[in-house]
C-alpha cells in the first residue's frame, strides 16, 4: 500500500481531537459536576460571615475566592481526605515515588554511573512518570491457562493490603487514618495477607517460575513473620499498649531504640526479608527463576505490584520509626503561624485579609510530620543501601537465619524488655 | 613449579626444547636435518607405542611436541587404553571429524593431552582412526560406526556427540548419542560432510 | 509414529515429584543456551545442557575461505576475547604458509592478547556479579573494562572485533606514544581491580554462598578434561603460557595462579588473580619489546601453502586452552578447521557439578565454569 492509511490523515487527527474534547465536556457536565456536588453534600460545611455554606453556595467560590480556604479546610477534616490524601494513600505514594527516584540515583552513584538523566531536565526527575506512562500503555498479557479472576485480582489485592498497612501508621499527633486500640495487632494481620496474595497470584499464573517464586515468598515471609512479631513484643511490653499513636507518644523523651537495640536490629533484618529487598530478594531472583512470582505480570499489573511494593516499603520504614525512633517526636523547629494573617495584613494603603480558614495545619502537626518524614527517609535510605553492597543469599541460608538466629535474638530482646520493666528502669516509677 | 619435580628423569628433555624452539633460524635448516634427527622425547613415546602394538599402529609423524598415530577402527579402543594406562595421558582436548569423500572414509582425530604428568605438559598425542563413509547417510543406522572412547577418556563425551551430529559417525558404546548443537529436528545431511554445500558458495 | 522419533525428541517418563525447568535460552540466567534442569523441591536431580542456540557453523565457513579471509569470522565466537580466539589459528596458518614473524610483532601480540584476556574476564566478572544479584559488581567491571577497550581501540582501531592478528604478525604497528598510555592505564586498571576484593571477593555473604558449592576435585577436573581457570581452581598447575610457551611467553615471567578448593568461589577468584598477572605480563612485555621494527610480513592476497599438512596449535585464552586443528590439502583454503575451545570442554562438568546441588546455586556454579555459550557453539 502506497497511500497513507486513512487513520493517519490530518483530517482524521483533527476529528479525533474534536471527538475527545466533546466527550470530555460531556462527561464533565454529566458526571464531574454531580460528583463534586455529592462530595460537598457529605462534607460538614463551615460557617462564613455568619452564614452556613451550602453546597450550592460553595460553588460560588469562583466568584468569591475567600470561600475556597474554608471549603478546603472542611474537606481536610473528612475521612475521605485522610484515606486518599494526607496520612493515607496519596502521602504514602508520594514518598514511595521519591523512594524510587532516590533509590535509582543513589544506586547509580554507588555504581559509578549517572542513573536517570534526561527525562525532566533536572537529573531525570520525571523518569518515574515516564515509566508509569509506559507501563499504562503496554498490553496486558494473561497466560492462557491462568486462573484469570484470581490472577487479575492479585495486583489489586496487593496494593489494597499495602494501603491498609499504610492506613495504620500515625504520621502526626491525631493524623492517622485508622486510630484503633489494637493497632499493632492489625499490622500483624495485614502483614499476614502478603504471603497469601503472593502464593495466590503465583499459583493462579499456572507457570513454573512464578510458582517456584511464590513458594519461596511463602517460605520467606512465613518464617520471618515470627521473629518480626516477637521483636516488636519488647516495645509492647515496655509501653503496655498496642495503639501505635500511644506508642509514638510514649517516646517523647527518648526513642525505644536506646533500650531495645536488639529488637530494632531483628526488626530491621526481618523487614528487609518481608520487603524482598536484596540480599533477601529470593522470590524475585532473576538469574534463577526469571522474575519469580512477578514473571507473568505485564503492563500496569506489574506497575501495580511495584506500587504496592514501594507502599509496603514506606509502611515498614514508618513502622520502624513509630516503634523505635520516636515517631513524630522531635524538637519544635516549625515557626508558629504568623498572627497577622488571621486579622489581615496592611500593605501600605491596601489591607489584605483576614483570611478565613487559616491556618490550614497547626504547628504541632507540621512539626510532627517534618520529623516523621525525616526519620522515615533515613530508614528508607538504610533499607536501600544493601542493594548496592550485598549479593543475594540462598533459601536454605535464609531459613536458617530466620528460624534459629533471629528468633533467638528476638527472645533476648523480650528478656531485656522484661528486665528493664522489673528492675524499675522503665514503666511506673521509672524514667517514664 | 613444584609439580615439575615429580619426575626428575623426564625433566631434562622438556627443559632442553624451549631453548631450541624460539630461535627462528634453525627452522630454515630443519628440512635437511629432519629425517636424521627426530625429537628424542617424542620419539620415545612413539617407540613405546610401536613396541607394544607393532604394525597395528602407524606412526604418521613425530614433530616437536606432537606425535601422530593412525590406528584402524578395530584397534583404537585397545590403543587408547594403553595411551591412558601406559603413557600417562589423561584427557582428550578435542575430537575432530574430517570427511574424505575421495577415500570413502571419515577420519576421527583425538588430540590427547596430559595434566597429571608434568613432563607431558606440552605434548599432544594425535590418535586418528577412520570409519567407512556412505554417500546416503542415515546417521546411527548405517555402517559409519566407530567404538566410543568414552569409557577410556570421560572427556570425549561431548566431542563424540558433536562428531555424531556433524559427520554422522555413530559411536558404539556411547551412553548418550543425542544431538548437541544442531536442532533436534535437523533432517538434512550431517553438515560438516563435504557434500553439504553452503548456499551461494 | 512415536517409535520413529529421533533420540533427542523421545518423551521421558518422569516422577511426579520432579519438575522439569527449561532454563534458557530466553532466561536472564542462562546466556544463549538451554539448560534442562530437573528439580525435586529445591534440589537439582538431573541437568542436561543443550548448547547450540547460537551455532553458526564457523568451521564449515572456514572451509570456503582462504587463510586470510578466515580471520574476521573466526574471531566471532568470543568478540570480547577476539585476539585470543584468533591466536591459535594464526599460529597454525603461519606454520602451514611458512611465514616468519618478527620479534616486535610477537610482543605486540602478547600485549594485545593479555589486554583481551582482561577485557573478557571483566565482562565475565560483570555477569558473574549480576548472576549473584550483586548489581554493583555488574557495573564496576563493565565500566572499568572501557579503559582497556580504549587501549585496544588505539592499537587496532576497533573496540571489540579487532581482527588484528594476521599470519605474519599483526595488522598495524602500535600508534605513537602507545607504551606510555598503556602503562598508565594498566597501572590504574590494576589498582581498580584490587578494590573489587572489598566489595565482592571478601564479601561475607558471597563467601558463605559460594564456598563448598559445586566442588570439583582434582581427579575429576583431570578426568573430565576441564581447562583454564576451572582446572587451576581445582589445584592443577597447568597454564599453556608456562607449559607450552608460544611466541615470546618463554621470555616473560608468568606466574600461574592455582587454588586448591575447587569450589565456585575458587573458580571465580582465579580469573581475577589472572587479570593481575596479565597486568604484570603487559608491563614486562612493554619493557622488553623492541622499540622499532617491522610488525608484519606481507603476504599475497591468496597465499600458497607448502603442501598437505596437519597442524594443531593451542594457546591459553581467557577460558582456558584453545586449540586449533587445521588440515591443509595444499589448496589456498584450509580443508578443515576445528576449534577446540575451553568453553566446550568445561561444559562437560556442568551436569556433573549441578547434580544434587540446590537450585539457588545453579547460576553461580554455571557461570563459575567460565563458560561462554557463543564460543562453545561456534
Amino acid at each position: 500500500m502506497s497511500v497513507i492509511a486513512p487513520k493517519f490523515k490530518l483530517s482524521e487527527f483533527i476529528k479525533s481531537l474534536l471527538d475527545n474534547i466533546f466527550w470530555i465536556m460531556l462527561l464533565l457536565t454529566f458526571v464531574g459536576l454531580p460528583a463534586v456536588q455529592i462530595v460537598l453534600f457529605y462534607i460538614e460545611m463551615p460557617v462564613i460571615h455568619g452564614e452556613l455554606l451550602t453546597p450550592f453556595l460553595a460553588f460560588t467560590w469562583l466568584a468569591d475566592p475567600t470561600r475556597i480556604l474554608p471549603v478546603v479546610h472542611a474537606f481536610m477534616a473528612t475521612d475521605l481526605f485522610r484515606i486518599a490524601a494526607f496520612p493515607g494513600f496519596g502521602f504514602a505514594a508520594l514518598l514511595a515515588a521519591g523512594t524510587i527516584f532516590v533509590e535509582r540515583k543513589m544506586l547509580a552513584k554507588l555504581q559509578l554511573r549517572v542513573g536517570p538523566f534526561y527525562c525532566g531536565k533536572i537529573e531525570g526527575i520525571l523518569q518515574l512518570m515516564g515509566d508509569g506512562l509506559k507501563l499504562i500503555s503496554k498490553e496486558i498479557i494473561i497466560p492462557a491457562k491462568a486462573d484469570k479472576p484470581i490472577f487479575w485480582a492479585a495486583p489489586v489485592m496487593f496494593v489494597g493490603a499495602a494501603a491498609a498497612f499504610v492506613a495504620l501508621i500515625p504520621v502526626a499527633p491525631g493524623w492517622v487514618v485508622a486510630d484503633i486500640d489494637m493497632g499493632l495487632l492489625a499490622v500483624f494481620a495485614v502483614i499476614g495477607f502478603f504471603p497469601i496474595i503472593t502464593i495466590l497470584s503465583a499459583w493462579s499464573a499456572n507457570s513454573k517460575f512464578p510458582f517456584i517464586g511464590g513458594i519461596r515468598a511463602l517460605f520467606q515471609m512465613v518464617s520471618f513473620e515470627i521473629p518480626l512479631i516477637l521483636s516488636l513484643l519488647g516495645v509492647v511490653i515496655v509501653t503496655g499498649t498496642l495503639n501505635l499513636s500511644e506508642i509514638s507518644a510514649s517516646q517523647s523523651f527518648f526513642p525505644w531504640i536506646i533500650f531495645l537495640p536488639v529488637g530494632a536490629i531483628v526488626f530491621f533484618i526481618t523487614m528487609l526479608a518481608e520487603l524482598e529487598r536484596i540480599p533477601f530478594d529470593l522470590p524475585e531472583a532473576e538469574s534463577e527463576i526469571v522474575a519469580g512470582w512477578l514473571t507473568e505480570f505485564s503492563g500496569m499489573m506489574y506497575g501495580l505490584v511495584q506500587l504496592g511494593t514501594y507502599l509496603k516499603l514506606y509502611a515498614f520504614a514508618a513502622l520502624f520509626v513509630v516503634l523505635f525512633l520516636g515517631g513524630w517526636n522531635g524538637p519544635m523547629v516549625v515557626p508558629p503561624f504568623p498572627e497577622e494573617f488571621l486579622v489581615g495584613v496592611e500593605m501600605g494603603p491596601v489591607k489584605v485579609g483576614p483570611f478565613p480558614g487559616l491556618p490550614l495545619f497547626d504547628q504541632a502537626m507540621l512539626n510532627g510530620t517534618l520529623w516523621f518524614v525525616i526519620k522515615t527517609v533515613g530508614v528508607i535510605f538504610f533499607i536501600l543501601l544493601p542493594r548496592g553492597v550485598f549479593p543475594r543469599i540462598r533459601i536454605d541460608m535464609l531459613l536458617n537465619l530466620g528460624w534459629t538466629k533471629l528468633i533467638g535474638l528476638a527472645f533476648v530482646n523480650i528478656f531485656i524488655a522484661l528486665a528493664l520493666l522489673y528492675a524499675g528502669v522503665l514503666g511506673p516509677g521509672g524514667l517514664q | 613449579m613444584s609439580s615439575d619435580s615429580e619426575k626428575p628423569t623426564a625433566d631434562a628433555k622438556p627443559e632442553a626444547k624451549p631453548a631450541a624452539k624460539p630461535a627462528p633460524k634453525p627452522a630454515a635448516k630443519k628440512p635437511e636435518e629432519k629425517p636424521v634427527e627426530l625429537p628424542a622425547f617424542e620419539k620415545g613415546i612413539s617407540d613405546k607405542l610401536v613396541e607394544k602394538f607393532a604394525d597395528k599402529v602407524e606412526v604418521a609423524f613425530v614433530k616437536e611436541d606432537r606425535v601422530r598415530i593412525n590406528v584402524s577402527k578395530e584397534n583404537v579402543h585397545e590403543v587408547a587404553e594403553f595411551v591412558r594406562d601406559g603413557l600417562n595421558y589423561d584427557h582428550v582436548e578435542s575430537v575432530t571429524g574430517v570427511d574424505f569423500p575421495a577415500d570413502k572414509e571419515i577420519e576421527v582425530v583425538y588430540h590427547i593431552g596430559s595434566y597429571s604428568d608434568s613432563s607431558l605438559g606440552r605434548q599432544i598425542l594425535v590418535l586418528a582412526t577412520r570409519a567407512p563413509r556412505e554417500d546416503n547417510p542415515i546417521p546411527g543406522q548405517d555402517s559409519t560406526k566407530l567404538p566410543s572412547l568414552r569409557d577410556v577418556f570421560y572427556s570425549v563425551e561431548f566431542g563424540e556427540r558433536e562428531v555424531f551430529e556433524m559427520l554422522g559417525v555413530y559411536f558404539e558404546g556411547h551412553p548418550d548419542n543425542r544431538r548437541l548443537l544442531l536442532p533436534e529436528d535437523w533432517a538434512d545431511l550431517p553438515p560438516l560432510r563435504k557434500d553439504f554445500a553452503i548456499k551461494g558458495r | 509414529m512415536t517409535a520413529e522419533l529421533p533420540p533427542g525428541l523421545a518423551l521421558q517418563k518422569v516422577d511426579e515429584r520432579i519438575m522439569t525447568l527449561n532454563v534458557g535460552p530466553q532466561h536472564p540466567g542462562s546466556g544463549h543456551m538451554r539448560i534442562v534442569v530437573q528439580i525435586d523441591g529445591d534440589y537439582i536431580v538431573a541437568c542436561d545442557p543443550d548448547p547450540g542456540y547460537v551455532h553458526r557453523g564457523e568451521e564449515k565457513m572456514a572451509e570456503y575461505r582462504n587463510y586470510i579471509t578466515n580471520i574476521p569470522h573466526l574471531e566471532r565466537p568470543v568478540i570480547h576475547d577476539s585476539c585470543n580466539v584468533l591466536y591459535p589459528y594464526v599460529l597454525g596458518a603461519e606454520e602451514i604458509l611458512g611465514i616468519e614473524v618478527s620479534e616486535r610483532a610477537k610482543y605486540v601480540r602478547v600485549i594485545a592478547s593479555e589486554l583481551n584476556r582482561c577485557i573478557y574476564t571483566m565482562y565475565w566478572l560483570a555477569i558473574y556479579g549480576i548472576f549473584l544479584g550483586h548489581s554493583t559488581m555488574f557495573m564496576w567491571p563493565a565500566g572499568d573494562r572501557e579503559l582497556l577497550i580504549d587501549l585496544m581501540e588505539k592499537m587496532t582501531g576497533a573496540r571489540v572485533t579487532h581482527a588484528h592478528f594476521v599470519p605474519g604478525g599483526v595488522r598495524n604497528d602500535l600508534p605513537p606514544n602507545f607504551e606510555d598510555v598503556c602503562l598508565r592505564q594498566v597501572n590504574y586498571f590494576e589498582k581498580r581491580i584490587k578494590e573489587y576484593a572489598a566489595v565482592f571477593y571478601d564479601n561475607p555473604i558471597l563467601i558463605s554462598r559460594t564456598r563448598d558449592t559445586g566442588v570439583l576435585s582434582r581427579q575429576d577436573a583431570i578426568r573430565l578434561g576441564t581447562t583454564g581457570s576451572v582446572l587451576r581452581a581445582s589445584g592443577v598447575d597447568y597454564d599453556l603460557r608456562v607449559k607450552e610457551p608460544y611466541d615470546v611467553y618463554d621470555e616473560l615471567d608468568v606466574h600461574t595462579n592455582v587454588m586448591k578448593e575447587g569450589d565456585s568461589y575458587a573458580r571465580s577468584r582465579v580469573p581475577w588473580l589472572d587479570m593481575m598477572e596479565s597486568c604484570n605480563i603487559i608491563r614486562q612485555a612493554l619493557q622488553k619489546m623492541p622499540k622499532s621494527g617491522s610488525v608484519r610480513t606481507k603476504l599475497k592476497p591468496n597465499p600458497k601453502t607448502k603442501g598437505p599438512e596437519t597442524v594443531y596449535k593451542r594457546v591459553e585464552s581467557g577460558r582456558g586452552s584453545l586449540g586449533c586443528y587445521i588440515v591443509s590439502d595444499g589448496k589456498p583454503e584450509p580443508y578443515r578447521v576445528k576449534m577446540s575451545v575451553g568453553s566446550f570442554r568445561n561444559l562437560i562438568a556442568l551436569p556433573y557439578l549441578l547434580k544434587g546441588e540446590k537450585l539457588g546455586n545453579m547460576p553461580s556454579v554455571y557461570w563459575s565454569l567460565n563458560y561462554w555459550p557463543v564460543e562453545a557453539d561456534r
